[in-house]
């Protein structure tokens, strides 16, 4: 009898060590969609959707307030001042413009404006109104947006997967 | 037991003892087994592999240790094991979108990752180290990740004034407010309710079956698919007032309650026969009144709804009720005396008393009253009989069992006190904590949330909140303010990281708080960051504006901006009136830094005004933004008129630093120097063009053309 309540002690053991093996219960999935912070249609086709990340829909923020004006040809307001201006604005997702200026110049012209580059005295400069981050913002959206897609120069991404 | 056996015992004992030793251990193995396979261990291995590919491996290695890292903030409740996995969390080198996860770096927030840690945020199960239990609900952890979309809710739990980088946030705060949510639910960071018209006249107003159609369908503006768009978006709650589930017998009880609440009779006016009697006999009646009314821009605060090519559009501001089809709500005795007074009939209504003229009073109402119609709104409402008695006690329980008491007051009828649940705390919320009914839905906070909006019975049967409405941006907006409302915060240390809401007070003083009460300033503009947001902030318009300039303003305004189609109305003031407020502007609301007496004009000489038109012409181009006389820019507000409307001192401060005088302008700082500033001033001073005076029937053209632009 004392030998059988022996051997069932182990066996137990081991039943409770398994029992603590597995996984608390079924694991319920999260809902896929909502997987990206913001979105911003895709300019030239309105069916898709450009992910935005943190620093894309900051920058996103700030051109629908400061840069739409002049950089899209539908603002909030309805009318596009873009007609107005002679030479005519880029629009902002004109990857063929964009893509080919350096994040660097992009920077540059925002803050000091169109005529400190030899540009267009009508791009006003907005260093003083926008902070270095800010203006990041807007070049990281610029290039999340752009037609054709934007790619970054240098060392290509390496192939190595995590798993 | 005798001594013989003991042997055989000792061997059967001895065996016995093996066996469990040996299990024993193996067990024993199991938990340093597992331990060695966890699977923050392989992604610890995986970045040293990776981190080995790249040239910068020294600097990747620099802080690695081969054990749980933790980010531990014992004042927040923060114990995040995050970063064992995310290793790359806070190297600048990893930022790129080919770097595979979970070794990429965070992006860019204002927050230092290192300082707050993970969950603050994120949500989600800090001290877990599998990747199940850190990211999903299980039956141990119930806390999931909250999805991207929505984290700007974990943002709302400790800035509880609104931030500017937070759009979704405060879209959604908006809606708990406009919607008047607090009238039933008690919510953090809310603004007080809102609360619907007062209903203890109501019978005076409206018929019975025009209740009817409202208890049955509040929204009468529907295009074929059932949907509008307001000034250029979808929208689906351009009612404020939802559909409750109702059955007939329901509306019909509350119907007869409603139209016998008739507790203050309407001051009735007449107007004058004379009147009545001339306009009878002209033709235009109708088309001159439709011309007063967009004269006196009702549209600035009521939409009305535009159907072009089979799509129907609401055209016009949000503050009033949309007005399509109210000649067939109201009665007409009512609309006169509604229009003449709106307080007489609600004490608390951001209406203004215009100045009427019977003639006026009498083209509007009669517009109103016969083109603002459908004769088609009633025709399913079926035949009401006289109420009975039992009818209006019916409809006097229902009233309150169905909480229409918690927005619209009634004399004598006392709202059940917190009607519905407490919701300020319920965003910290754990699945085992709701209903889900029987509704197929993802058991967590999130999908809870979204389907008790779109259809509160889903989850709970016997619910009693009303039917909504939402267009997809909206109820997502919505759930992150939702979600936002974490309840009170679990450390005193946590306390003082937290930003409060500042409440913004303005109180109007002397004769011009009287003439602002009538006239309803504040609905539209502000002061001292109290009041509306529609018109400009006027909380610096006495540094900034010309007073004279201001009584022509007031006497008849004009659009100072190109694309605007929203006009302040002509509220046809009485000459003292004009004067209170143009004395009041000028001299009470000034930014004590900028005196308009500041600046002299006379020193303007010839040429210093053309320096300025070179300055503005050639090296600022300033016209790409700016109209004068026709030609320039949509952007900014139109200069043609500069030299009578701007004080020089105001037009100098805002050269030197727009953003001083208004931090939310979008003009750019400039770097001008001092003898710019002047010039630039000194050509804006000579551009004067006298105001025309708004009544010719192009000018109501024209804004009628325009408001196909959108807003």
């Amino acid at each position: 009898m004392k030998s059988r309540i022996l051997l069932a002690m182990p066996l137990l053991f081991v039943a409770l060590g398994l029992s603590a093996c597995k996984k608390g219960a079924e694991v319920v999935k999260p809902v896929e969609a909502f997987g990206t912070y913001d979105s911003e249609p895709d300019w030239n086709d309105s069916t898709k959707l450009v992910n935005l990340g943190y620093q894309e829909a900051q920058g996103k923020r700030i051109f629908y307030l400061y840069c739409v004006w002049c950089h899209a040809d539908a603002t909030p307001a309805g009318p596009s001042n873009r007609g107005n201006l002679t030479p005519v604005p880029p629009l902002l997702n004109d990857g063929e413009k964009l893509n080919g200026e350096s994040d660097e110049f992009m920077q540059n012209i925002i803050t000091l404006g169109g005529s400190a580059l030899g540009k267009s005295a009508m791009m006003p400069p907005y260093g003083k109104t926008l902070s270095a981050g800010e203006i990041q913002a807007v070049i990281a959206f610029t290039r999340a947006i752009a037609q054709p897609p934007y790619q970054r120069p240098g060392r290509p991404g390496s192939q190595y997967t995590a798993k | 037991m005798p001594s013989e056996d003991m042997g055989k015992l000792t061997y059967r004992m001895r065996l016995a003892f093996a066996v469990a030793t040996v299990i024993c251990l193996l067990v024993l193995a199991i938990s340093p087994v597992k331990d060695f396979r966890a699977e923050w261990k392989k992604y610890k291995r995986s970045f040293v592999r990776y981190a080995q590919g790249r040239p910068d491996t020294k600097k990747l290695l620099a802080d690695y240790s081969p054990n749980i890292d933790q980010v531990w903030i014992p004042g927040m409740n923060v114990v995040d094991r995050c970063t064992t996995c995310h290793q790359g969390m806070t190297q600048p080198s990893l930022a790129d979108a080919s770097v595979p996860q979970p070794f990429r770096a965070h992006p860019p927030i204002p927050h230092n990752v290192r300082e707050w840690g993970c969950t603050i945020c994120h949500r989600g199960q800090g001290p877990a180290t599998e990747i199940a239990e850190a990211h999903e609900t299980t039956l141990a952890w119930e806390q999931p990740i909250l999805p991207a979309h929505f984290l700007q809710a974990s943002c709302g739990s400790c800035h509880h004034a609104d931030l500017n980088e937070t759009p979704q946030l405060t879209r959604g705060r908006e809606l708990l407010s406009r919607l008047n949510c607090q009238a039933c639910h008690k919510l953090n960071d809310v603004e007080r309710p809102m609360l619907g018209p007062e209903l203890s006249s109501v019978g005076y107003k409206v018929s019975r079956e025009w209740i009817y159609k409202w208890l049955k369908e509040p929204r009468t503006v529907l295009d074929k698919d059932g949907n509008v768009t307001v000034n250029g978006y979808e929208n689906g709650d351009e009612s404020r007032m939802p559909k409750f589930r109702l059955k007939d017998e329901e509306i019909v009880a509350l119907t007869a309650f409603l139209s016998a609440q008739n507790a203050q009779p309407i001051e009735s006016y007449k107007i004058n026969p004379a009147v009545v009697a001339a306009w009878n006999k002209k033709p235009d009646l109708l088309p001159q009144g439709e011309l007063r009314f967009r004269q006196m821009m009702c549209t600035t605060c009521h939409p009305l709804a535009v159907t072009r090519a089979g799509e129907t559009k609401l055209i016009g501001g949000n503050i009033g009720p949309e007005l399509t089809k109210v000649g067939s709500k109201v009665n007409e005795a009512w609309l006169v005396s509604w229009l003449r007074n709106p307080q007489g009939y609600l004490a608390q209504n951001n209406m203004p008393r215009y100045g009427w003229t019977d003639e006026d009073l009498y083209k509007v109402s009669q517009y109103v009253m016969n083109q603002l119609t459908d004769s088609d709104l009633l025709t399913t409402v079926p035949k009401l009989e006289a109420a009975t008695g039992d009818e209006i006690k019916n409809g006097k329980r229902l009233f309150l069992e169905k909480g229409c008491a918690s927005c619209h007051s009634i004399a004598g009828v006392t709202p059940q006190k917190d009607f519905g649940p407490d919701l300020t705390a319920l965003g910290s919320k754990n699945a085992s904590e709701l209903e889900f009914g029987k509704a197929k839905i993802t058991h967590n906070l999130l999908s809870y949330i979204q389907a008790k909006l779109q259809d509160p019975v889903s989850v709970n049967p016997a619910s009693r909140m009303p039917q909504y409405t939402w267009n997809p941006a909206d109820l997502d907006a919505v759930t992150t303010a939702l979600l936002s409302q974490t309840g009170p915060k679990p450390t005193s240390a946590l306390q003082h990281l937290t930003v409060p809401k500042v409440a913004a007070s303005y109180r109007a003083v002397g004769d011009f708080a009287e003439v602002y009460e009538r006239y309803k300033c504040y609905a539209c503009h502000r002061f001292n960051g109290y009041g509306g947001t529609l018109a400009p902030d006027l909380s610096y318009e006495g540094s900034r504006a010309q007073k004279k300039w201001i009584t022509e303003f007031l006497r008849n305004p004009q659009t100072i901006r190109p694309t605007l189609i929203l006009r302040m109305p002509q509220f046809n003031m009485t000459d003292k009136e004009v004067n209170i407020v143009a004395e009041y502007l000028a001299l009470a609301v000034q930014k004590p830094d900028v005196n308009p007496q500041s600046v002299d004009a006379r020193q303007f000489t010839p040429a210093l005004v053309s320096m300025g038109k070179q300055l503005y012409e050639v090296k600022y181009q300033c016209q790409s933004c700016h109209t004068i006389g026709g030609t320039g820019g949509y952007v900014g507000p139109n200069l043609n008129n500069a030299g009578n409307w701007l004080t020089p001192a105001w037009t100098e401060a805002w050269l030197r630093n727009p953003q001083a005088l208004q931090p939310d302008t979008i003009e750019p700082r400039r770097n001008l120097t001092e003898d710019e500033i002047r010039a630039l001033t000194a050509y804006l001073m000579t551009l004067k063009a006298a105001i025309k005076p708004q009544s010719s029937t192009s000018a109501a053209n024209a804004s009628l053309a325009g408001q196909g632009a959108g807003r």
